[in-house]
């Protein structure tokens, strides 16, 4: 079972990310802030990360830049605010695969995670 | 007139004092209950989404006057840039710093030196020269010469682009909403706010991760945990009422939001000063009621910051001494305020108040350490009666303290037992011991003398931590004999 | 002493209400405490439901049967609403109105008291924004609850239900200033459709009234339609109130319409200095070439306000550069001041830095970092 790491200091977002990704299949580890989901992913292994760009501690970006300093390769989806195009862009320069903003469509979501597993 | 006769008067008059005062405490608690309920539940719903997202939220300067803060500037600036607020710029003033703060600045934020035009609307110390940043939020340096705390104020006020002005220290720690519910306050009322104060609480013993609190804790150390009660009694049982009949004596230096054409309107922040926060407060006050001009000047509980307070007895006294002093320069500045129903509330009332029990009440107590025993000496004291009044003003401080630690409960932050048990023995022996030693300060402040001078420097060198603290509480602190 | 019996009895007194306080607060934490921990808990819960109904196209998982009006319910909806889009929410609808919700929070707030419920109901409408609430926000525009006012203009802006419009800038003038901000929020989240009225109330009123004309046409710069420039073009050409004349120059700025150029261009000849220094910065948003003689000149202005207005636009519109370049050097020292900040904000300085190092470095960078150099 593909194992994906969520990590959104908003518990609505990751509640809703977690029934959905299980509903679909999927292994999910949940995060609340960026220390933790760093933590998990070295943790363990993950086939994918979603991670929100606005998170206490570390932001999205900088958790994908520690990940990669340990060589740890999950391919990562940014999670961006409506406001935020700069950081979304900047994201997948960073290193992120991905981005998705704020609110989302889930189906969409869906898909864009079943493209990159 | 007997020495008996005399020391009988005295005592009716410091008895006719006390009442005065506990009524007048009691007065504030009341109002203050009523003015939190009031607005609490406007507080639950979201106003500050509503502003976040709306074109029409005033933008903010946040003036940050620096001296020595090397440790903690960069942080601090770094965390400020990410309060939620739509526009905000930053104005550090380096006012003269030698320990490399300017440059940590530099480097942090890639800063140019730009020789532009400084506009002083108000004089200070000479600028040396200003520097600007473009990164997610505009930092503005200006390297300055040594003037104090309130001249780089002044500094940061001169360079400051936008129509409000935040006021804070480099150690303070926002809360993300807090520039947001103050600017509430501005935006119900933006043709007469010139003023917000906010809600200052001492972290001290909490944790903190990356420039957030994690948890709100009470102070293990004795010394911080007996300021927590102060602090909360000011915040919570006084402010509110002040606020609620726009005769707020003061707003606090560690966050003041002002509005930048009336703070330079009084010709800025008085340098020298030691209580530059309060002594624009009234001067504002003053300005506006002396001329006529429709204003007001509020208080928002739930703009919420947190600051360092002394651990030690020494940094304390020199803390409290400092206060007292600014109140006296403030007595002096606005005596002819006190009583005169030209200046309304604040004058009949709220500074009236202020000068009669901050400023006079530490002579009365004082004094009485010597009368009362003396009194009993002589065989003229009724000692009964002596004790049932200690007993009284013990019990009435502690009424106070209670209904603060009550209106706290509504915002959640102590939890467990051990809290609330570590609360309450603080309220119960605070009023042997810590008391009288900030008697004892304030009238060391008084006494002035070589004292004075040598505070020269301590002034120059006394941003390093808590720069401008809440002033110290209304006689909201506990007994009175 | 025959006070001594006053001071017992209030002694007691008070040392009586010192013994309920403390029991009172040690008491209210222990209820605090669960009360806050419950609710987390169904809220957590409420909140798997919700997500499961989203997540899963047929659902079947029950809803407790007193959902609608638990405000924990509720708040749940409201979030899981805030954080999704498109077909998502259509999913929710459904759950809303499988539920009664609607009808509940609509008597909530049609009650006269409490006023907490009754706010909490306009919130959660204007939140959902189920076009079932449209009637009862209509009517409670005019509320005497000015939070609840905010509400229903914000649930009616949300759901873009445009016969509102009329009745929210109807009240313009007529509310507190908060009021007035947060109905403006709405009117902009609604768009052009609330040009027309904006327009119609400004021409209307702006000769007997200036907070809610000069709030209007604040509103109808942040729209962005250009419909809206002729119509603030004839307010200025009526003889606007001075407060009003600046806020129609702002938005002409705003509004970005080379229509307004020719006013804006007389306009910073006017008497009053504000006036002066709107129109300059109007002028530089508008980049109109046209204005690059009227801007220098103003760089001139006995007043600083102007003078560094106009350079600011100066230094954004094309061929302004060499205008700014010119004060620099020239004889009148504050224009040459107002020329060097502009130069360094928008960058030149640095430019100029980096062309002297590359070696590229033309006359006029080497003058201006001699006289950025002079400085103060």
């Amino acid at each position: 079972m593909p194992k994906i790491l969520i990590a959104d200091d908003s518990e609505t977002i990751t509640t809703l990310l977690t029934t959905a990704l299980e509903s679909n299949g999927y292994e999910v580890s949940v995060a609340s802030d960026g220390h933790q989901a760093y933590q998990l992913g070295i943790d363990s292994e993950h086939d994918l990360a979603i991670l929100d760009q606005l998170m206490p501690g570390l932001l999205g970006i900088e958790v994908i830049e520690k990940w990669r300093e340990e060589g740890i390769e999950t391919p990562v989806i940014i999670l961006t605010g409506v406001d935020d195009e700069r950081t979304a862009v900047e994201s997948l320069d960073r290193g992120a695969v991905d981005y998705v903003r704020k609110p989302f469509r889930l189906p969409e979501l869906l898909a864009r995670i079943r493209q990159r597993i | 007139m007997t020495w008996a006769r005399v020391l009988e008067w005295l005592g009716y008059g410091v008895l006719v004092y006390f009442i005065a005062m506990q009524a007048y405490i009691l007065g504030l608690n009341l109002i203050s209950t009523w003015a939190l309920r009031r607005d609490h539940h406007l507080n639950r719903f979201g106003r500050v989404t509503e502003m976040l997202s709306s074109r029409t939220t005033p933008p903010v300067s946040i003036v940050i006057p620096a001296y020595n803060e090397v440790v903690g500037i960069v942080d601090s600036v770094r965390s400020m840039s990410l309060l939620k607020y739509p526009r905000i710029e930053i104005v550090i003033a380096n006012d003269g710093s030698t320990d490399g703060t300017l440059e940590a600045l530099i480097d942090a934020f890639k800063l140019e030196k730009v020789s532009i035009p400084y506009r002083a609307e108000v004089a200070t110390a000479p600028v040396r020269a200003i520097y600007r940043g473009r990164g997610a939020v505009d930092i503005t340096v200006i390297d300055k010469e040594n003037g104090g705390r309130a001249d780089a104020l002044n500094a940061g006020l001169n360079a400051a682009r936008y129509p409000y002005v935040l006021c804070t220290d480099a150690d303070v720690i926002f809360e993300g909403d807090a520039l947001m519910r103050a600017m509430t306050r501005v935006v119900e009322d933006r043709e007469r706010t010139v003023a917000v104060g906010g809600n200052i609480r001492p972290i001290n013993g909490s944790p903190v991760d990356l420039g957030h609190l994690v948890k709100a804790e009470v102070p293990k150390k004795l010394i911080p945990r007996m300021q927590m009660l102060e602090y909360l009694r000011t915040f919570l049982a006084a402010r509110p009422a002040w606020s609620a009949m726009n005769a707020l004596p003061l707003v606090s230096g560690a966050f003041g939001i002002w509005k930048r054409s009336a703070a330079i309107e009084v010709g800025g922040f008085t340098p020298g000063h030691m209580g530059e926060d309060m002594d624009m407060t009234m001067r504002l006050h003053r300005h506006h009621l002396k001329n006529r001009i429709p204003y007001r000047i509020v208080y928002e509980p739930t703009a919420v910051v947190w600051t360092e307070v002394p651990e030690t007895v020494r940094v304390l006294r020199r803390q409290r001494i400092r206060w007292h002093r600014g109140l006296i320069q403030a007595v002096r500045e606005f005596l002819p305020m006190t009583f005169n129903p030209r200046y309304k509330v604040v004058g009949m009332l709220t500074w009236a108040a202020n000068v009669l029990f901050e400023f006079i009440a530490p002579i009365i107590e004082f004094a009485g350490w010597f009368i009362i025993p003396l009194a009993w000496f002589l065989g003229v004291l009724n000692v009964e009666a002596f004790v049932w009044l200690l007993l009284l003003a013990f019990g009435m401080g502690l009424l106070n303290t209670l209904n603060a630690l009550l209106l706290d409960e509504s915002y959640g932050y102590f939890d467990t037992k051990t809290d609330t048990a570590r609360l309450l023995v603080m309220a119960l022996i605070e009023n042997f011991g810590f008391r009288q030693l900030t008697v004892w300060w304030r009238i060391r402040a008084m006494l002035g003398g070589a004292a004075v001078k040598s505070w020269g420097n301590m002034e120059r060198r006394g941003f390093v931590r808590s720069v401008s603290p809440p002033q110290a509480p209304p006689a909201s602190s506990a007994s009175r004999p | 002493m025959s006070l001594i019996e006053p001071i017992q009895f209030a002694t007691l007194v008070v040392l009586v209400l010192n013994a309920l306080g403390v029991a009172a607060l040690i008491i209210l934490k222990a209820i605090n405490r669960s009360r806050r921990r419950r609710a987390e808990a169904r809220k957590r819960s409420h909140m798997r439901l919700i997500s499961r109904h989203v997540a899963f196209e047929h659902s079947t998982d029950p809803v407790p049967a007193k959902a609608a009006t638990d405000p924990a319910f509720i708040d749940a909806l409201i979030d899981v609403r805030n954080a999704l889009a498109g077909s998502d929410l259509e999913k929710l609808e459904r759950l809303v109105a499988r539920h009664g919700v609607v009808d509940e929070l609509v008597s909530d707030l049609r009650r006269s008291f409490p006023k907490v419920k009754r706010l909490r109901a306009a919130m959660a409408l204007a939140e959902l924004a189920d076009d079932e609430a449209v009637p009862v926000l209509l009517e409670h525009l005019d509320d005497r609850e000015p939070e609840i006012r905010v509400q229903a203009a914000r649930g009616l802006g949300r759901m873009k239900w445009t016969p509102a419009i009329d009745a929210i800038v109807a009240r313009f003038g007529m509310e507190t200033p908060w009021v007035r901000a947060r109905f403006a929020d709405t009117l902009i989240g609604f768009g052009s459709a609330a040009t027309w009225p904006l327009v119609a109330y400004v021409t209307v009123n702006h000769r007997h009234e200036t907070a809610g004309p000069v709030a209007a046409i604040r509103t109808l710069a942040a729209i962005g339609d250009d419909e809206a420039v002729k119509p603030l073009i004839e307010v200025l050409h009526a003889g606007a109130d001075p407060e009003v004349a600046i806020a129609v120059i702002e938005a002409l700025g705003h509004l970005e319409n080379p229509m307004a150029a020719p006013v804006l261009r007389s306009a910073t000849r006017d008497a009053d200095w504000r006036i002066r220094a709107k129109a300059v910065t109007a002028l530089g948003l508008l980049a109109d070439t046209e204005s690059l003689e009227d801007l220098a000149a103003a760089l001139h202005d006995p007043e600083w306000w102007v003078r560094r207005n106009a350079a600011a636009a100066l230094g954004v519109i094309p061929g302004g550069l060499d205008r700014l370049y010119e004060a620099l050097t020239g004889r009148d020292h504050p224009a040459s001041e107002a020329a060097i900040e502009a130069l360094v904000d928008i960058g030149e300085l640095a430019a100029a830095r980096a062309r002297i190092e590359e070696g590229n470095g033309r006359t006029r960078d080497h003058d201006l970092i001699s006289v950025a150099e002079a400085g103060r």
